[in-house]
């Protein structure tokens, strides 16, 4: 009180003057100061595209003409979800087996009104259809190059399913016609265009930091055993044409995955898209991979390649070491297939399989009740139990981690957001989730397992090999 | 020329300063609590130690009494924060900053023995970042600067007018 009296009796003038605003309000421009960082950071924090998928094709644009090359087990699922994408007219068939799978797709094309016609040689269909805007390739690995090549030199836009190419010779050609014709080509690994995975490293991983640092990564994809992949009898394809296309035999021809020359076996089947996911997560590519693998189960004489592989890569991230270990099985189907990114503040569980997933906080990180808040993550299951007496302070490990929901559910045909990424890039409207620079390195990380299993020991990367 | 008879414009500046950073800290702990449907202050009380634990365990397992203290705790803050900030009712402010803090600090006090689940962001012994925020404070309501820069120098004026 003394000191408000005092400060009338130096202040003598009476009324209020311009200069007692000034006073009076000097700190309120420090408010607006305030409230302009805070509606900054609420932006910044906000959960980007929460929940949705790239459905934004204007309806008065021109149809896009689009061929399939390769319409078996793939090609056929590929082919189902493009069928709810407007604006596609689809005008050829192109697969050698005419009588079994080329057959079934063309079925499928003329119930919904798609005139198309059917090719058994790509070349001929390149060389026939003239007003081709975009294929969509879903042949055997080792085909993937010629036909790329082939038809983005015919000036389409190409979507080619995964593995880019079972070689890096191939991949590099491919990389190097994209760059030459100035065409797009997006390859199929579709978690790039998953809104749940988009969410998961736009929102999680990058904005909110909330794993922490990312010390270690696991994945798998194990699978039963299965028998080899059979053909119906009186739809066997003559040896001439098999031998013209690059198969010895039919059950060449139906499990060519296991063949050397022709697929990569599972670690480049499975593993690639998964291992595609550890790259893009963690915003680097490895610096060196060591595996152990073998065909240990099947016979040697079908399966040439490993039925088995353990990898381990290593990783040096912004924020340091990453150790990453990915496993494929053939003989146990045990967890089935996912992704774990573990941190110092946080795992995240992420598969592509039916919304499987979730995010456990370490008992010992901050609250994520402003990411439950800002609809990053769902409200925790579990909540802490809290340690209330001393005795059982060094024993951390009894606290269960709270586990939160990833609040994005994906009902839509796993491919389907990634195809409709590319068709919006072939009508200018986004950028590819998966152009071929990021499908050439994640060949390059994939495909050094095998040479890491055959020769036994670590193998370095060199950055350069990464790039084109 | 100075603005104020008492101080230098310098020692003005520096106390006016230091009651708009503690200003802005509060209110921006009040403004998060609100904008968060999920806060609440149950975990924090929860972990209290010392000699109080026994009430704040008691404030946050009964849930009417929870959710008083919850609504008071942000409103608190937000109040407090402005208080200081605008230089507005700044000495109620000032004391009342003291108090809530002084119940932060006497809740989960940094003292020898006393252990925590939740780790905090420094090390501290008795000293933490409550005590010094509470000392600051007290810094201001000895040397009170609402009255010269501040709305509570315009309402001093209107009143004497
Ligand atoms: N993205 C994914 O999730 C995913 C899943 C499965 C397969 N794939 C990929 O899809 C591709 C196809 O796999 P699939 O399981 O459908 O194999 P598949 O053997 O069932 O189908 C291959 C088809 O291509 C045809 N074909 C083979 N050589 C050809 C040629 N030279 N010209 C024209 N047609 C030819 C075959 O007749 C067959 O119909 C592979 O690259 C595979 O890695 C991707």
């Amino acid at each position: 009180m003394d000191e408000k009296m005092d400060d009338s009796r130096t202040t003598p003038k009476k009324g209020i003057e311009r200069r007692d605003f000034i006073q009076g309000l000097a700190t309120l421009p420090i408010l607006g100061l305030f409230t302009l960082s805070w509606l900054n950071k609420t932006i910044h924090d906000r959960p980007k595209n929460l929940g949705k998928s790239q459905r934004a094709i204007p309806e008065d644009l021109s149809d896009i003409n689009v061929a399939f090359l390769g319409t078996g087990e793939q090609g056929y699922i590929i082919l189902n979800a493009c069928l709810k994408i407007p604006g596609l007219r689809f005008k050829a068939v192109c697969d050698i087996w005419e009588s079994y799978n080329q057959k079934r797709a063309a079925q499928v094309l003329k119930k919904y009104k798609h005139e198309m016609n059917t090719y058994l040689d790509y070349r001929e269909m390149l060389s026939k259809e003239k007003d081709l805007d975009a294929v969509i390739i879903a042949t055997p690995d080792f085909w993937h190059a010629d036909h790329t090549v082939a038809c983005l030199e015919a000036n389409l836009h190409v979507y080619c399913e995964k593995e880019m190419s079972n070689t890096l010779e191939g991949a590099r050609r491919m990389v190097e016609a994209a760059r030459r014709t100035g065409k797009l080509l997006q390859i199929g690994h579709q978690r790039r265009s998953n809104p749940r995975y988009l969410h998961c490293y736009n929102n999680l991983i990058k904005n909110a930091g909330i794993l922490g640092r990312i010390t270690a990564v696991n994945g798998q994809w194990n699978r039963a055993v299965q028998p080899d992949i059979g053909w119906p009898k009186k739809h066997v394809i003559d040896s001439a044409t098999l031998k013209k296309y690059g198969y010895e035999s039919m059950n060449q021809f139906r499990n060519w995955r296991w063949y050397r020359g022709l697929g990569g076996g599972p670690i480049v089947d499975l593993g690639s898209h998964q291992i595609d996911i550890f790259n893009w997560f963690l915003e680097t590519q490895p610096k060196s991979v060591l595996a152990s693998g073998g065909t240990d189960y099947y016979s040697k004489d079908t399966h040439e390649w490993y039925d088995t592989v353990l990898a381990i890569y290593e990783y040096e991230t912004k924020q340091g070491v990453v150790r990453a270990n990915y496993q494929t099985l053939t003989t146990n189907s045990s967890e089935g297939y996912f992704e774990n990114f573990l941190g110092d503040q946080g795992t995240l569980h992420i598969s592509e399989s039916a919304n499987r997933g979730g995010v456990y906080r370490e008992p010992t990180a901050p609250q994520w009740d402003k990411w439950v808040s800002l609809g990053y993550l769902s409200a925790p299951e579990k909540v802490t139990q809290q340690i209330t007496t001393r005795a059982v302070l060094d024993v951390r490990e009894t606290i269960g981690p709270d586990r939160h929901d990833i609040p994005i559910t994906f009902n839509d045909p796993y491919h389907l957001p990634h195809l409709e990424n590319f068709f919006n890039a072939v009508r200018g409207l986004d950028k590819l989730n998966c152009p071929h620079d990021i499908g050439y390195e994640t060949a390059v990380t994939v495909l050094k397992v095998n040479d890491a299993v055959e020769e036994a020991r670590r193998l370095d990367f060199d950055p350069k090999e990464f790039r084109i | 020329m100075r603005i104020d008879k008492k101080h230098s414009n310098w020692q003005l500046a520096a106390l006016v300063t230091l009651r708009v950073l503690v200003g802005w800290h509060f209110l921006y702990e009040g403004i998060t609590k609100l904008m968060n449907p999920f806060w609440s202050a149950a975990s924090f009380l929860l972990e209290s130690k010392w000699i109080f634990a026994g009430i704040f365990k008691g404030i946050a397992g009964n849930p009417s009494v929870l959710s008083v203290v919850n609504v008071l705790n942000t409103w608190g803050l937000i109040f407090i924060g402005l208080g200081l900030m605008l230089g507005c009712l700044s000495r109620i402010a000032t004391v009342a900053g003291m108090g809530l803090i002084l119940l932060y600090y006497a809740s989960n006090p940094p003292f020898t023995g006393l252990y925590y689940a939740i780790p905090s962001e420094g090390n501290y012994l008795i000293v933490n970042k409550n005590l010094i925020e509470m000392a600051a404070l007290f810094v201001l309501l000895l040397f009170p600067t609402g009255h010269i820069i501040g709305l509570d120098h315009l309402f001093h004026k209107l009143r004497s007018k």
